[in-house]
């Protein structure tokens, strides 16, 4: 054992020795970058990167962008991780600045996380914006925003209110995943807009975190209206818990007595919607933010930023302040006007 | 041709595979991707390699990457809050190391199931990790913290690389050469006859679990310094693949069986596969699908060639009688 | 050998007393009748995956791709549903098909474990890879609401007998038939033979083969089961609802006493072991536990179990070797 210890420490003092020829460049890197100015097609090639692939939200997402790619004739390539994991992020930002593309918009599943491989991208030529969740702001051209973080949140909390019916009582909040930084940012205006205007409401818990599966969001709220009796409204964060929690306030019959409202899409929340156990549910289109995100990357690539006001066909009126672009603000879905969406 | 092991057909497998990436991939050679591949391969080969010293011992750690991403979480707060970088490399260090106790402990003296313990440790490291980050992720960190995950070696091979191969050499050495090493691999064929044969078993086994988690110290500091922040579930799609890279590379889950230069091949494999599927624009899907069949295919031709030896010296043997 | 096994399962009903008694103290809602009854509702794909595991491990086996192959047949039967008219039948033919698209999977795993003699660890392991890519790829993840489903199947998945949900009963009806098939059918015997004792099993003339490809099609027809369960549970069918499932249905089966390494285990302590998981996630809430700090609870309290227990069992095998001396 003490072989192994004194081999552990050799290492370790051979390594400090070594930590002196550190470099932060690649000596081929400076050579390397003009060979990858010279594109072998056309084509402007825009990549697309959503949290993960294979959730009804970024499928959306990815039906407009290819939608855009088809009509201003652009490739898109839309690709991202399997799991939402910031290590497996950076791999296929990676492997897209290997395929010289001309633009990498991102959603990141940890901005920061991105920062040394967005640097990385821009050094090889590669225009950068974000899309859904910002990344560095120092970094990206243009950052592609669905909504107002703040005015969303907020708009949650009062809509809760509104179904309420009251401004005092108890209320729970429900989140995708503790450490999914858009969710967070939404409960943290929402809560802001609590204290500021609403000093009656009273969070029972903290945000109960339900891991993305419908199945934990209805086991938890079941859970949470037997712990917590007196509960008059639910927040729910991310696409499928406001369906668990719609389904257990069903199963318990409780749909006039606890309001319910969620960020969900229409066509999944519309069942729901319609027998009253979830009363609002607020989206935006996820497929005008990936049709916005291409149109704005091929303008990007073009040499145009875009303006303040700027109508732009098949999205409609953006709004700009400084590179960030806001889409719009969100629609509320009811049973009344559920079922004219189709995503 | 006669004697090939199952290591060397997975070497075989690995130099077929780069050659037609190469051929067909558009793209595979350049030193752009290259050099990703480079960066890529340290954090997921050293994981992979802590995942199989512990599998040599019949046992399996499920807490690895938490025990990554929790001591990454602490260089990350040290780091952001200004101590220096040794201090904060030290706290990771000791955090790691304190893991790694807890598992060696429950294993290793209360002789609980390691699937078992490691369960636990990965719940309970998770659940430390987000009381104390609640969720977000820690950054802000000197630039020349981030040299380790980034950085080159006189400008020609990442940092992260060299610490690899290092470690790699360190650890063919300790399985090989030391008496530890060889307790290691007795310990996962017989447990029972080792301790009779007066090794200390338990103490083996403990000096396994800090190896492991020490590991995950280093592929943590890689992490952090290549994403440039640290959060709950940094690195956490790793686990699995980590089981699969050390099954792919030959060693036997039962225990008592392996070797560094196999799971080193499986890490190749499953990197230039996925490099090399994304760059011929394959749906990130068929990637997984792709490394599943791969799996199973290895240890078909496996069985299909030891079946064939089988009948070669029976045929031999009956040659030799006759 | 029975008392070895008869204070295992002990231990771990303690530790699940202890809890209940713990939990109701601190909160007046959870001993109660719809309380308890949500809780085994909630779990009924977690017990009845659990069950298949049990005979996998008792064989030395492991499964890892239950997860991604109940998924893959609540994805195929869920898009049948879609086409099937409401009637009686509709059901009728859900529940042919299912554990059929199971067992085939099962079949696939069994025969590369027997046959091709591939460790049960890589095969499965390469399945769950295969099946779970497969499954993103052709669904891309698509969300499939109730609506689509004929309303026979809703009724069904409503449907309550003696105000417990019919999930509940198929949950226990999967229970009793294990138990009926391992204790009353060759084949079943021979799972609890090679259990005891593997070397002398085969020297009795038991096929370990075939009794390897047994217990893996069984696991995939109780898969094909507890899919059906999944649908009719959460009324949708989410491609990614499952991943990473299968680390918590083997947690449930080694918690309920059986031997990773395979020889030891019951479907009774199986069973102890999910109520035990189920009852834990239940009463964190009830008991009013900080979210951030839940997951700290759970793991303290599983490392406590299997040390408490692995502790009992040292000191019952202690007493055991001395009791040889005596004699």
């Amino acid at each position: 054992m003490k072989k192994a210890l004194l081999l552990m420490f050799c290492v370790v003092f051979f390594s400090s020795i070594l930590v002196g020829c550190v470099s932060s460049e690649s000596a081929g890197s400076s050579s390397e970058s003009t060979n990858s100015g010279e594109k072998s097609s056309d084509k402007i090639k825009i990549a697309v990167v959503p949290k993960l692939v294979g959730i009804p939200y970024f499928n959306a997402s990815e039906v407009g962008a290819k939608r855009a790619g088809e009509e201003l004739g652009v490739e898109v390539i839309y690709t991202g991780p399997t799991q939402g994991d910031a290590a497996q992020q950076v791999r296929v930002i990676e492997d897209l600045i290997s395929q010289q593309v001309d633009v990498i918009a991102v959603a990141p599943n940890d901005s920061a996380a991105l920062t040394p491989v967005l640097k990385k991208a821009k050094e090889a030529g590669i225009h950068v914006m974000d899309w859904d969740t910002p990344a560095d702001p120092e970094l990206v051209e243009i950052s592609v925003s669905q909504i107002d973080n703040e005015a969303y949140g907020r708009h949650l909390a009062q809509i809760l209110v509104e179904q309420m019916g009251t401004d005092s009582g108890d209320f729970a909040i429900l989140t995708g995943g503790m450490s999914a930084a858009n969710l967070n940012l939404w409960i943290d205006w929402a809560m802001k807009e609590v204290e500021e205007n609403y000093p009656n409401l009273n969070l029972v818990t903290e945000k109960v975190p339900t891991n993305e599966k419908q199945q934990e969001a209805y086991q938890k709220t079941l859970d949470l209206l037997r712990a917590y009796p007196d509960l008059k409204g639910i927040m729910a964060f991310s696409t499928v818990a406001p369906l668990g929690a719609a389904q257990a306030i069903e199963e318990r019959g409780l749909e006039g007595e606890v309001a319910l409202v969620g960020t969900a899409l229409p066509t999944d929340s519309l069942p729901f919607l319609e027998n009253g156990s979830l009363d609002v549910a607020t989206l935006w289109d996820p497929e005008k933010l990936g049709y916005l995100t291409v149109a704005l990357a091929k303008e990007l690539v073009e040499g145009k930023m875009p303006t303040d006001g700027q109508d732009v066909p098949g999205v409609g009126v953006i709004e700009v302040r400084g590179k960030t672009v806001i889409m719009g603000p969100p629609t509320d879905f009811t049973a009344e006007n559920a079922a004219e969406y189709n995503f | 041709m006669k004697n090939l092991s199952k290591e060397s057909i997975l070497g075989l497998f690995l130099v077929g595979l780069f050659v037609f990436m190469s051929l067909f991939a558009p793209g595979f050679l350049a030193s752009s991707n290259l050099k990703n591949m480079m960066f890529q391969l340290p954090e997921f080969s050293i994981l992979a390699l802590a995942m199989m010293v512990v599998i040599l011992t019949a046992g399996i750690d499920l807490s690895l990457t938490f025990v990554a991403s929790l001591s990454g979480v602490v260089i990350a707060i040290a780091l952001s809050s200004g101590y220096s970088i040794p201090m904060a490399l030290l706290a990771g260090l000791l955090v790691a190391l304190a893991c790694g106790l807890l598992n060696g402990v429950f294993v290793a003296k209360i002789g609980v199931s390691p699937i078992l313990v490691t369960l636990g440790t990965m719940i309970l490291f998770e659940g430390i990790n987000l009381s104390i980050t609640k969720g977000h992720s820690i950054s802000g960190f000197p630039s020349a913290y981030n040299l380790i995950g980034n950085g080159y070696f006189f400008g020609l091979v990442p940092v992260s690389l060299v610490i690899m191969i290092v470690l790699i050499i360190v650890t063919t050495v300790l399985l090989n050469k030391t008496k530890w090493g060889r307790s290691v691999y007795m310990v996962g064929s017989n447990p029972i006859a080792t301790l009779f044969s007066g090794i200390n078993t338990s103490r083996a086994l403990m000096w396994v679990y800090l190896f492991s988690s020490l590991m995950a110290f280093v592929a943590s500091v890689i992490m952090t310094a290549r994403y440039n922040s640290a959060k709950v579930d940094m690195g956490s799609a790793y686990l699995l693949q980590c089981v699969a890279a050390a099954v792919l590379g030959g060693t036997q889950i039962q225990g008592g069986y392996g070797k560094v230069i196999g799971t080193v091949y499986a890490v190749c494999i499953f990197q230039i596969l996925s490099s090399g599927l994304n760059l011929l624009g394959v749906h990130r899907s068929i990637v997984d699908v792709m490394i599943g069949v791969i799996l199973i295919a290895v240890l078909i031709i496996n069985y299909v060639s030891s079946q064939l030896e089988k009948r070669k010296s029976i045929k031999e043997q009956a040659k030799s009688v006759a | 050998m029975k008392a070895i096994l008869k204070s295992k399962e002990m231990s771990i009903a303690a530790i699940l007393i202890l809890l209940c008694i713990i939990l109701s103290y601190l909160s007046p809602a959870f001993f109660t009748f719809s309380n308890l009854t949500d809780v085994l509702k909630a779990n009924a794909v977690l017990g009845i995956l659990a069950i298949g595991m049990t005979l996998v491990i008792i064989t030395g086996g492991i499964d890892v791709s239950v997860a991604a192959v109940t998924s893959a047949v609540a994805v195929i039967t869920g898009h049948l549903m879609i086409y099937l008219p409401d009637s009686f039948l509709s059901l009728l033919v859900i529940f042919l098909v299912a554990p059929l698209c199971g067992i085939v999977f099962g079949l696939i795993n069994g025969y590369l474990v027997a046959k091709v003699e591939i460790p049960a660890i890589v095969v499965t392991l390469g399945m769950m890879s295969i099946i779970s890519g497969a499954i993103l790829y052709l669904t891309n993840g698509v969300y499939v609401n109730s609506r689509n489903f004929p309303s026979i199947f809703i009724d069904f998945a409503n449907a309550k007998i003696l105000g417990i949900s019919i999930l509940v009963y198929i949950f226990f009806a999967v229970a009793a038939l294990t138990w009926y098939v391992m204790k009353n059918t060759v084949i079943g015997r021979s799972v609890f033979a090679i259990g005891g004792n593997s070397k002398s099993a085969i020297r009795v003339g038991i096929d370990f083969k075939k009794v390897q490809m047994f217990v893996f099609a069984y696991m995939g027809f109780l898969a094909g089961i507890a899919a059906i369960v999944q649908t009719a549970y959460i009324k949708a069918i989410d491609p990614n609802g499952l991943i990473g499932f299968e680390l918590i249905v083997i947690a449930a089966v080694v918690i309920g006493g059986a031997n990773i390494l395979g020889g030891r285990g019951t479907v009774f302590g199986t069973i102890l072991g999910v109520i035990l998981l189920g009852v834990m996630q239940n009463g964190l809430i009830l008991a009013h536990i900080d979210t951030y700090w839940q997951k700290v609870v759970v793991g303290s309290i599983i490392l406590l179990a299997v040390s408490y227990d692995h502790i009992q069992y040292k000191r019952a095998q202690s007493q055991l070797s001395n009791i040889k001396v005596e004699a």
